[in-house]
């Protein structure tokens, strides 16, 4: 069981990160399916950097800090695309985003040829640590101290950071009345396409760390894949109702089902039920869509997401 | 005013990277010719009339790719320097049967007479090239040409398939794994295609051997993840069967077995076994690989071409028999199993002592077809 909760976290920070990177684009107004996208150019040039500063004897925390960095600079870099054609071209911002989601494999497994001639990009995993006094305590120690990444408490960090900025600030306060009526934020003074900018960017930053936390644990090689999990947040964003609280919740709930679903072969207890995988699998997918029927009445998705903001339309 | 000048600065980056694109791939076919220059002194003497007898088409990724296409070049290159034959390789710019047919042109045009396609993903180039190139030869690995749909495969005269023989190469690996005092396994196969089921009926049913003759209980997890891609879910199963006593687990699935690596690594102590190619290099988890020797299979389809016993028409199976697998003991890091367990087992399996049992069709619960003694093998749905 503690193991099934460590497992969980591998599943459920990405999804949390790159949900609320979402989220603040969705805010401003813009819809971002680009966030698979994103996560992959993130996960790219991160792990490139892992790959290639670990041959400078590069390693631990201090690599994994300065590729976080890299990964949401990347982010913000590949979100610009999504903003500049959504924000000034008033483009379909669907299809913007569908664009965005196929470059970015392609890209990554282009650049990845040129540069070494395999498409795997392979990095040495030296970011697992015990905390120290933390991990001893019973129970809870192994569940989230031990075999610990630092990127799980920046994880829980971002999101207390996300509810206080979105809720609790002056910007936080533009950005949400952008996505709700953008024409009466502008009214009152609010330059609506620079808030817009801000979300994408926000996203792009919060999507690429996420595509970077989900290659780590995972895998011992980046192959420009995450596995759809952009497109995972933003169902989470959508069950977590673009509410930041909501969000941890739906994350977590995605997390335990498919930590659940992959290891219930090792839990006697679960594997005695003689209950199929494919039921966990299929949970949090079918509760997604049972909440999507009972709250489509009164959705709280911002009012004016997806729709070009046009001054002139006022 | 602000809006043209940026459509225009994006216009012309697009130029430049179109720009980029295209040199690029001269870039890689220069390479390419260039590490044939270095490679011996084969290539030199005769590059003055610019011909080369033998050819390889590369498949994905480059000659050292630490897979298919350098295990095959490995092959060529030592047959070709032993006997002073011209040799060269071919990348196509991309991965499409058009471009592949194109490159196995450019061979042919390059003056090869044999021209060694690795992967499966040159069956239906090949299938077209048999008809194109009449008088040259082919060796395709892991594969069988048919056409784009399935619907007719054949193979000509001058074309020689080779398939490997999976099960051998799973058996000596779940052999030296309980030989080496190992009695909790595991099995992860990608999607259950024919070649995935074999690895795992060949690996249970090594364990099971080896467990009878040490007088063990073996336990084994055996799952089908799926897919053939590096997924939390593949690595959090590994982490939960790692954490439940599993020692090693047969990743056996491209990606897969990454996933596995990383559950590995970060469960302490834990091994992995891998597939097809020695992965020995992707992480000190790895203690040994269930491989297909591509290189000797090359190096044997060769050889027979110049003593004129070229084996085409017919697909040729690489077995024990023919050191077509087998596990690579030189980079292995075994504790108690040694080269001597290792030959005597070989030479069984070679010598047909050992016969393993297949899937039936339809099924891929190896509980269901296989009868084991000293063995439990939990089917993971």
């Amino acid at each position: 069981m503690i193991g099934v909760v460590q497992q969980m976290m591998y599943f459920s920070i990405p999804l949390l990160v790159v949900a609320l990177g979402a989220m603040f684009s969705e805010r401003s107004g813009i819809i971002n399916i680009a966030m698979e996208g994103i996560m992959i150019m993130g996960a790219f040039t991160s792990v490139l950097f892992l790959n290639i500063s670990s041959r400078f004897g590069l390693a631990g925390q201090l690599q994994l800090i300065l590729a976080i960095l890299i990964a949401s600079a990347t982010g913000i870099l590949f979100s610009l695309l999504h903003a500049y054609a959504s924000i000034n071209m008033k483009a379909d911002q669907t299809i913007s985003g569908t664009a965005l989601n196929m470059f970015a494999p392609a890209f990554a497994i282009f650049v990845a040829r040129v540069i070494q001639g395999v498409q795997q990009i392979q990095f040495v995993n030296t970011f697992r640590m015990n905390v120290p006094l933390l991990s001893k305590i019973p129970v809870i120690g192994p569940m989230f101290f031990e075999n610990a990444y630092i990127t799980t408490y920046l994880g829980f960090l971002i999101l207390i950071i996300s509810a206080f900025v979105l809720f609790r600030t002056r910007f936080g306060l533009r950005l949400r009345a952008c996505g709700e009526n953008p024409h009466a934020a502008d009214a009152a003074g609010i330059n609506v396409q620079r808030m817009q900018y801000a979300g994408v960017m926000i996203s792009g930053a919060l999507g690429g760390l996420g595509g970077l936390i989900f290659v780590v644990p995972t895998s011992v090689n980046f192959n420009a894949d995450v596995a759809g999990y952009g497109f995972l947040a933003i169902a989470v964003l959508i069950f977590g109702q673009w509410d930041p609280l909501k969000i941890l919740g739906a994350s977590l709930f995605f997390g335990i089902m498919k930590a659940v679903s992959a290891s219930y072969s090792s839990i006697a207890f679960l594997a005695g039920l003689g209950i199929s995988s494919y039921f966990y699998k299929m949970v949090p997918y079918i509760v997604t869509l049972i909440v999507l029927i009972f709250t489509s009445r009164n959705s709280r998705a911002p009012k004016a997401e997806g729709i070009p903001f046009d001054k002139g339309q006022r | 005013m602000k809006k043209r000048i940026m459509a225009a600065a994006m216009s012309a980056a697009m130029a430049v990277s179109l720009a980029a694109c295209g040199s690029s791939d001269t870039g890689a076919t220069t390479a390419a010719a260039g590490a044939t220059q270095e490679t011996g002194a084969a290539v030199s003497s005769d590059s003055s009339d610019g011909k080369y007898e033998l050819a390889l088409v590369t498949d994905l990724g480059t000659i050292d790719d630490k897979s298919f296409n350098q295990g095959a070049w490995e092959g060529l290159k030592r047959y070709a320097d032993e006997n002073g034959k011209t040799y060269k390789y071919y990348q196509p710019q991309e991965q499409s049967t058009d471009s592949y047919l194109e490159t196995i042109g450019l061979a042919v045009e390059g003056g090869a007479k044999l021209v060694v396609c690795p992967g499966y993903l040159f069956e239906e180039p090949v299938y077209l090239a048999q008809e194109q190139y009449p008088d040259t030869y082919f060796i395709l690995l892991d594969g069988e040409p048919h056409n784009a749909d399935y619907s007719e495969y054949k193979t000509g005269e001058h074309v020689m398939p080779i398939l490997y023989q999976e099960d051998q190469a799973g058996f000596l690996a779940g052999y030296a794994a309980v030989k080496d005092g190992m009695t909790k396994l595991g099995f992860m196969g990608g999607m259950a295609v024919p070649a995935v089921i074999k690895f795992g009926y060949g690996f249970v049913q090594g364990a099971d051997a080896a467990a009878q003759e040490l007088g063990v209980q073996v336990d084994v997890m055996y799952n089908y993840t799926g897919q053939f891609a590096a997924t939390p879910e593949a690595q959090t199963m590994a982490a939960g069967w790692y954490a439940n006593g599993t020692e090693v687990i047969f990743g056996c699935g491209g990606a897969v077995g990454n996933s596995v690596m990383a559950a590995a690594e970060a469960s302490g102590g834990k091994k992995v076994i891998g597939v097809d190619v020695d992965q020995s290099s992707e992480s000190d988890t790895v203690i040994t690989s269930a491989m297909k020797m591509l290189a000797n299979s090359v190096y044997d389809g060769i050889s027979n071409y110049y003593a004129g016993t070229f084996p085409g028409g017919k697909t040729t199976t690489f077995t024990a028999a023919n050191d077509g697998v087998g596990l690579p003991m030189e980079t292995s890091k075994f504790e108690k199993f040694t080269q001597e367990e290792y030959d005597a087992e070989y030479k069984k399996l070679a010598d047909g002592e050992i016969t393993l049992t297949s899937f039936s069709e339809g099924n891929t619960d190896p509980t269901k077809d296989l009868t084991l003694q000293n063995t439990t093998v939990t089917f993971v749905e």
